[in-house]
């Protein structure tokens, strides 16, 4: 049975759908109500606000902290500032990914790094001869996302108007209802956002604060289904959905490379040695086997195939990880693996993995779509991710 | 400055590659931490006007082979014209000399007992027809098992056909030994204590094993297949000879460096930089340190192959052997042969006792009666001690690297006593004849001699560590997973003490 996260005492009594799922072993709410929407809106037009404390959480300190990371890492840290966050995949020796995730510079010789599954034996097992101390504080830290156009209003509120000159990807240590936290402007909804990490006993006063700040701006707290249709809309890949990390593979076709998965610019090659550094330089040499795509599943398209039967078209009313072929000219190219309703851009979306020679801007493909029983066909669009992308999530 | 072989270490291992690789006309670097080369072959001062013949002492191992390609000969090494007897003393009693021929040791024998003693011939007799099998096993690189070795499945399959031709039933004995303990199988064949003692002994020298561990009863049949008639002049004199050998081929060597790191890039050796910062460029570097060393402190850990430092750093090479060195102002005599010398000696009359000393090492204790593996190497090398004088050189067994409590002044203190006292037993007249002594413990090693763990063998003689699995599947047969990287010391195939067969073997996969 999953635990309960430090937050359960507030996320139980609010859930009035009692839809819980586990999250890395954890409770988490899938909705607050019966359907995601007011909490979709919420993250777009007001703020959220989400338990995220499921993610696993690693310090890595000491004299080699730097060089460790980057070695573990495919992106070099060294160079990254104090209080800059950056995002990144962890591959195997074959180049493969394993985890993808945010590393955190906290000072000169200690970061935080966050992955999606346990990693601790991997960081343990590869830090011999590193001067390098590896702390697992998944449990001891709590965390939450604060997200959406009106975050940065409510967290001014809380830490003062400062919180204003905190860039993107940038960290700042804060003080919120007496408990010290830090605060990255990072997030999972392509939209302006914040995420407060928070030491586990305080994590009650945060939300408190949080939700009594944030009461004016119009915030709600979110489960999971709503950030499913955002990360969709934001183009981020899930794990375990768009792509599978390596170790847990049975056979070798269903790992991908970073570039496969559209990740290829965490990728930094040209460095000192980090782990898949020669396998994805020859990659990169050779040209990846497949890509990452966003497509834009034809509305007309469905609305065809429904008439046919005579029924209006319908979809599923919430993000749909199940995976469907993808076809050019007849031919299976590859698969959706992530596929939404986008209820901002009123646009059918999918996140697919496709030959690489298919991932051109404006390539049509056919998406597998069933009604009625049958395996229909539909015209979908390669286009450019993110789908959704304001401005404000940057400035 | 570029050089086509540098090697790290110019322990007697170390030596033997250098000078082997200098004959195919290659520009060879040796880069030694201390002040003079042969590690712990080299003889030292440990007492004005004495010296040992080095901290290993026993050279029955060295391999005839070595010795013919190098020509050591021509450099003024000598072995002794018969094999070494070695004397068991005991404090009651004759004791027994057992002596390196085997009609004569039998003679002994019958002493203590006739049954024994009729065995015995045809306990060396068995060692003997098994012995080609094992010198072919131990004078060649092991079979590769590395999952890219398949291709060697040949090699394999020929080595097991070789333990065939043995015949079916000596076939089977082997297997059947090979991972019993050394006391079950010389408890088939012998009811002496004290001749059981004497014999199983070299199975024990510097393992993290007594006498009742499963497997050294094949570390003593390894041990006895190879042995040959000693150096005059012990492990020093093969330094020494071998140190010629290297200076006749044009062998650089600098004794004073220290390598701080193997310098890779992209998976191949560029050279190595030293303690001072002073690069040296080459395209290939041999490691005559011990793996856990080399892999582990040496290289940029981001420079070693996924999945290795994990293996390596289980390399077990816990330190179990300490060494005392006596200056004596007379000779080493013993009650139950007076007036008579003997080069060769073992304190330990029975494998219970031995047992015993070991099971301290296992709770990281000081034994209460260690087992003393010694030599008077000025007996026969009358120059490393003044006229009437003696050097007593003694490996001390079983004493742990990581004492409970650490290495105080009282525990060093403790130990030499303890030794003393079980020497002072069989030779009551060794305590008042010394004038000199120094104590080195597997610390002291590890710091003096750079080995990991102290342990004289570069890490543990057990099952797994031996053969193909030395010191790791993927680099078992010298050459590393790291292009122009190779290992040439102790802690590969075959293994510790001074046999000069890894620097050799190592020197022929050198490419």
């Amino acid at each position: 049975m999953p635990l309960p996260s430090p937050f359960h005492e507030r996320t139980a009594s609010l859930c009035e759908s009692l839809k819980f799922k586990s999250w890395a072993g954890y409770f988490a709410v899938c909705s607050y109500e019966s359907h995601p929407d007011p909490e979709y809106f919420a993250f777009r037009n007001s703020a959220g606000l989400l338990d995220i404390t499921p993610l696993f959480k690693y310090e890595l300190s000491g004299e080699d902290s730097a060089a460790f990371v980057s070695y573990m890492a495919t992106r070099d840290v060294s160079a990254l500032k104090i209080g800059r966050v950056t995002y990144s995949c962890f591959c195997d020796q074959r180049g493969k990914v394993i985890d993808d995730g945010t590393i955190s510079r906290l000072d000169e010789q200690r970061f935080r790094v966050t992955t999606g599954s346990p990693a601790y034996a991997w960081f343990l097992q590869n830090s011999r001869g590193f001067q390098v101390e590896v702390e697992d504080v998944s449990e001891s830290i709590a965390a939450l996302a604060i997200q959406g156009p009106n975050s940065r209003r409510i967290l001014a509120e809380l830490v003062g108007p400062g919180i204003e000159d905190l860039r993107f990807f940038g960290l700042v240590a804060a003080r919120i209802a007496g408990v010290e936290v830090e605060i990255t402007r990072t997030g999972y909804t392509g939209d302006l956002g914040f995420e407060v990490w928070i030491p586990r006993d305080g994590a009650l006063s945060v939300w408190d604060a949080v939700m009594a700040a944030g009461k004016a701006h119009g915030i709600m707290p979110v489960g999971l289904d709503a950030l499913d249709i955002v990360r969709i809309e934001a183009g981020f890949l899930l794990q375990d959905v768009d792509y599978f990390s390596a170790p847990r593979c049975i056979i070798e076709s269903r790992k991908s490379t970073p570039y496969e998965i559209g990740l290829g610019w965490t990728v930094a090659l040209d460095r000192s040695p980090f782990i898949g550094q020669k396998a994805l330089r020859e990659e990169k040499q050779r040209g990846s086997d497949w890509g990452f795509v966003g497509l834009e599943i034809s509305w007309e398209g469905i609305e065809e195939i429904y008439t046919e039967y005579g029924l209006p078209p319908s979809l599923p009313t919430q993000a749909c990880r199940m995976a469907v072929p993808v076809y050019s000219t007849g031919r299976q190219v590859g698969q959706v693996t992530s596929s939404t309703w986008s209820p901002i851009l009123k646009k059918y979306l999918a996140l697919a993995t496709v030959e690489a020679k298919q991932v051109e801007i404006g390539n049509q493909l056919r998406v597998e779509h069933t009604v009625e029983y049958e395996r229909m066909r539909v015209l979908a669009t390669v286009v450019e991710r993110p789908f959704y992308d304001p401005e404000r999530k940057r400035t | 400055m570029s050089y086509d072989l540098i090697i790290i270490g110019a322990g007697h291992n170390g030596l033997t590659a250098a000078a082997a690789q200098a004959a195919r006309r290659r520009k060879v670097l040796v880069l030694e931490a201390r002040a003079e080369p042969g590690g712990l072959a080299a003889g030292l001062e440990f007492h004005p006007g004495f010296r040992t013949s080095g901290v290993l002492h026993d050279s029955s191992g060295l391999r005839s082979s070595v010795i013919t390609s190098l020509g050591l000969e021509s450099h003024g090494l000598r072995r002794r014209p018969i094999s070494t007897s070695v004397f068991a003393p005991q404090a009651e009693g004759p004791g027994l000399l057992l002596h390196g021929e085997p009609s004569r040791a039998a003679e002994e024998i019958a002493v203590h007992s006739t049954v024994d003693a009729e065995r015995y011939g045809r306990f060396c007799e068995f060692q003997k027809k098994i012995g080609p099998y094992l010198r072919n096993l131990l004078n060649t690189a092991p079979p590769d098992i590395s999952p890219r070795g398949f291709g060697q499945f040949w090699d394999l399959f020929r080595r097991g056909m070789g333990l065939r031709r043995l015949g079916r039933e000596d076939m089977f004995e082997c297997l059947r030994i090979g991972p019993l303990s050394v006391s079950d199988w010389l408890g088939e064949w012998f009811e002496s204590d004290l001749l059981k003692a004497n014999l199983a002994a070299p199975a024990l020298l510097g393992t993290w094993a007594g006498p009742r561990s499963a497997g050294t009863a094949a570390l003593l049949l390894m041990h006895q297949s190879v042995a040959e008639n000693e150096v005059i002049g012990g492990p020093a004199a093969l330094v020494r000879a071998l140190n010629a050998a290297c200076e006749a081929r044009g062998v650089e060597l600098r004794c004073g460096a220290r390598v701080a790191r193997i310098l890779v890039d992209a998976s191949k050796v560029k050279g190595v930089e030293l303690a001072d910062g002073q690069v040296i460029d080459s395209t290939r570097v041999a490691s005559a340190v011990d793996p856990r060393q080399t892999f582990l402190d040496l290289i940029d850990p981001r420079e070693l192959p996924l999945g290795l430092a994990e293996p390596i750093s289980n390399w077990r090479c816990r330190g179990t052997t300490a060494k005392i060195h006596l200056a004596l102002d007379g000779p080493l005599e013993f009650s139950s042969r007076p007036g008579q010398s003997f080069d060769a000696v073992r304190i330990g009359e029975d494998l219970t006792g031995i047992e015993r000393a070991f099971d301290a090492v296992k709770y990281r204790r000081l034994p209460e009666a260690p087992h003393l593996d010694i030599r008077v190497p000025s007996l026969l090398d009358p120059g490393l001690a003044p006229d009437g004088m003696q050097v007593v050189s003694i490996q001390v067994h079983f004493v742990p690297y990581d004492l409970d409590g650490g290495w105080t002044d009282d525990r060093r203190a403790d130990l030499i006593e303890s030794s003393l006292a079980q020497l002072s037993k069989v030779a009551p007249s060794c305590r008042d004849r010394i004038v000199g002594h120094q104590l080195l413990t597997p610390v002291d090693l590890e710091r003096d001699f750079g080995t990991s763990g102290g342990h004289i063998h570069h890490g543990e003689q057990a099952l797994d560590q031996l053969l193909s699995l030395r010191p790791q599947a993927r680099c078992a047969r010298y050459a590393t997973p790291i292009s122009g990287l190779y290992l040439c010391g102790s802690g590969s195939h075959p293994g510790g003490g001074i046999s000069s067969a890894p620097g050799m073997l190592a020197a022929q996969a050198i490419r």
